[in-house]
């Protein structure tokens, strides 16, 4: 079971960096939604840790609840870059024809760090896929634990310049009903 | 009870199979997937686990062979068990989780308890409720323990028919390539992972895709070697590559560059001093396969449903040289006809150096598992072919499993003279594996089972 204990200080909803936030989030899904994923990775560090955990099924009390030593995704810039460029080549099947992609994010609350240019930001999402017309819709549900790093240089068309500099993934199920993850969380 | 298959159909069916024609509807036909149940998966060796996924005394996992569950566990002694993950009193799961550390499982149920060996040690109310052992003999039970288990360098089968030959037998000659794969020093591999998850793809495409289709691979993994991420597909290099053939399993491999056995393996990115442990790990002819035949292997498998995998992308950017290798585990679990759960491990030589491991996973995730920019395609294809297989148009079209042979049943090109390995290599694009699988699975599918003993708990 995930630890509900966080690292900072709560940020108040009303607070303009939790509105931010929010909005970088909402932003974001409707980037991953309509597959802009060159835009998508402008938003991301050149430092970015983008990290899916493989979940297992432990006993309450074992400590632990993903696998040693693996992940689904485990991505720097390169890597996310090399998959985003092969998704604009004309030779990705699997997202020709394109999946339509819905990503509800939601449950989004804000955490200061002791660096003002810093906030961790937790969100819910879930993910609905649809290939073609006659296979069945899949789902990935997930949390998400995000670190947003102001852009220093302002450069970032992004709300409040923020960028995303680290993301850990927490997928709800240990057998993922989904044919591959050709997508982003 | 078995399904009864229909005599003439199915004889047709198989030597269909035989002279290199694929009904299409054995890639989605319910019927059919009972019939696999029980004469290939209730008679082959099936991969389990790694030795290395349970190193100390009291870790477990639980894996599956089709719908049985196996607590497979280290006990304190040290020896590694496969025990059938159902209570012996009324049937309920003793383990739930699917890896931990523990000494004993109690069923949740009424509290019967067992040693990570298996034996049956608690039993509440024993005396009151069965008059002790004069009404129920609790000394010697055990949860039903694997009909047949067998490693081979640290990799664990299981099967589920008692009479199995040993797994070394089974194997054969094609444990001569699992070695590149498994023992790239003498402390061996180990597994982490795996990474799992179900697709809507018949189990026989994906095993036989990574036993021989070398000629997929230009097409669907176009954009790989579009985006700079690996520099091997491009068609005029995979035809130069061998396809081999050794008894229970087979693969494809590519031809390096001219070189001695260092030369060639560093080409594919490993560092001196794992080369080094190689020399000494391989025998003459393994080493010979690559320092004087130049094969590099690349993917495999082994009926019927484990496969493996050996590329070399580049993991950051710069050079067209700077490439890393990496290994991949991976179980093609059926689920019914339509469905698969796929089981991707990533294995590494255990006496790697720590940053090699590193970069070896981070090159495993690029390409293969559930974010692999070389799976995602193929899952594409596969999910496809079975989506189609399903209706009446696939039972009157019988697929072309032929490349290699002309109609006379003479191969295109002869078999390579001189080969290190065992079994029958050829150069260039050919089915032959492909076939060489579909045989072993028609030949499961001709013979029925003997009914397998069946264990009575605590009768009188």
């Amino acid at each position: 079971m995930a630890s509900t204990r966080r690292p900072g200080t709560a940020v108040a909803f009303s607070d303009e960096r939790h509105l931010q936030a929010h909005q970088f989030l909402v932003d974001e899904a409707y980037l991953l939604d309509g597959q802009d994923y060159p835009t998508w990775l402008s938003l991301l560090t050149e430092d970015i840790r983008y990290l899916m955990p493989v979940r297992v099924t432990t006993a309450r009390g074992a400590g632990f609840d993903t696998a040693p030593g693996m992940a689904h995704f485990d991505e720097d810039k390169y890597s996310l870059g090399r998959r985003v460029a092969r998704f604009a080549t004309e030779h990705a099947w699997t997202e020709d024809p394109p999946s339509r992609l819905r990503h509800y994010v939601t449950n989004v609350r804000c955490f200061a760090t002791q660096e003002p240019d810093e906030l961790v930001v937790e969100s819910a999402v879930l993910l609905f896929r649809s290939r073609g017309d006659v296979r069945e819709s899949a789902l990935v549900s997930a949390g998400r634990e995000d670190l947003l790093r102001r852009d220093p240089t302002g450069a970032a068309e992004s709300a409040g310049h923020w960028m995303l500099a680290r993301r850990t993934v927490a997928v709800d199920e240990s057998v993922l009903r989904m044919q591959n993850l050709a997508i982003f969380l | 009870m078995p399904v009864q298959p229909s005599t003439t159909s199915h004889s047709q069916l198989l030597a269909d199979v035989r002279r290199g024609m694929i009904p299409a509807h054995i890639y989605n036909d319910a019927e059919l997937f009972s019939l696999e149940r029980e004469r290939v998966f209730g008679r082959s060796w099936m991969f389990l686990a790694h030795e290395s996924e349970v190193p100390q005394p009291g870790d477990y996992v639980v894996r599956r062979v089709l719908d049985d569950s196996f607590i497979v566990a280290r006990d304190e002694g040290g020896t590694v068990r496969a025990m059938f993950n159902m209570c012996l009193h009324r049937g309920m799961q003793v383990c739930r989780a699917e890896l931990g550390n523990a000494s004993h499982f109690r069923c949740p149920y009424h509290g019967w308890s067992y040693r990570n060996d298996g034996r049956l040690t608690g039993l509440p109310f024993h005396r009151e409720a069965y008059g002790g052992e004069d009404g129920f003999r609790r000394s010697q039970q055990t949860l039903l323990p694997a009909p047949a288990l067998d490693s081979y360098n640290g990799l664990i089968f299981l099967s589920l028919d008692p009479n199995a030959p040993p797994l070394r037998e089974y194997l054969g000659d094609f444990a001569f390539y699992l070695d590149f794969y498994t023992k790239q020093s003498p402390a061996g591999i180990e597994l982490s992972g795996p990474q799992r998850w179900r697709i809507k793809a018949n189990w026989k495409i994906g095993a036989e895709n990574f036993a021989g289709d070398s000629y997929h691979t230009p097409q669907t993994h176009t954009s790989v070697v579009e985006i700079g991420l690996f520099r091997e597909p491009k068609a005029s290099k995979r035809k130069e590559g061998a396809l081999y053939w050794a008894q229970r399993g087979g693969g494809t491999t590519y031809k390096l560059p001219p070189g001695t056995f260092r030369e060639r393996l560093r080409y594919v990115g490993y560092p001196d001093v794992m080369i080094e442990r190689m020399r000494t790990s391989w025998s003459e002819a393994q080493r010979r396969m690559i320092a004087e035949d130049g094969f590099m292997i690349s993917a495999a498998s082994v009926f019927p449903n484990l496969s493996l995998v050996h590329n070399w992308p580049k993991v950051a950017a710069g050079s067209d040289d700077e490439v890393l290798p990496f290994v991949s585990l991976r179980q093609w679990q059926p689920i019914n006809a339509d469905e698969t759960e796929v089981l991707s491990w990533f294995a590494v030589d255990a006496a790697a150096p720590e940053e090699f491991k590193k970069l070896s996973y981070k090159a495993y995730l690029m390409c293969f598992g559930s974010t692999g920019m070389f799976e995602q395609d193929d899952v594409e294809n596969w999910v496809s072919i079975t989506s189609t297989a399903a209706g009446a148009m696939a039972r009157r079209l019988l697929l072309n499993n032929r490349m290699g042979l002309l109609h006379d049943n003479k191969p295109v090109t002869p078999p390579l003279a001189h080969f290190a390995g065992p079994g029958t290599a050829y150069v260039g694009y050919g089915e032959y594996n492909q076939r060489a699988m579909l045989a072993l699975w028609a030949d499961c599918l001709e013979h029925p089972l003997a009914q397998a003993a069946r264990t009575e708990l605590g009768a009188p």
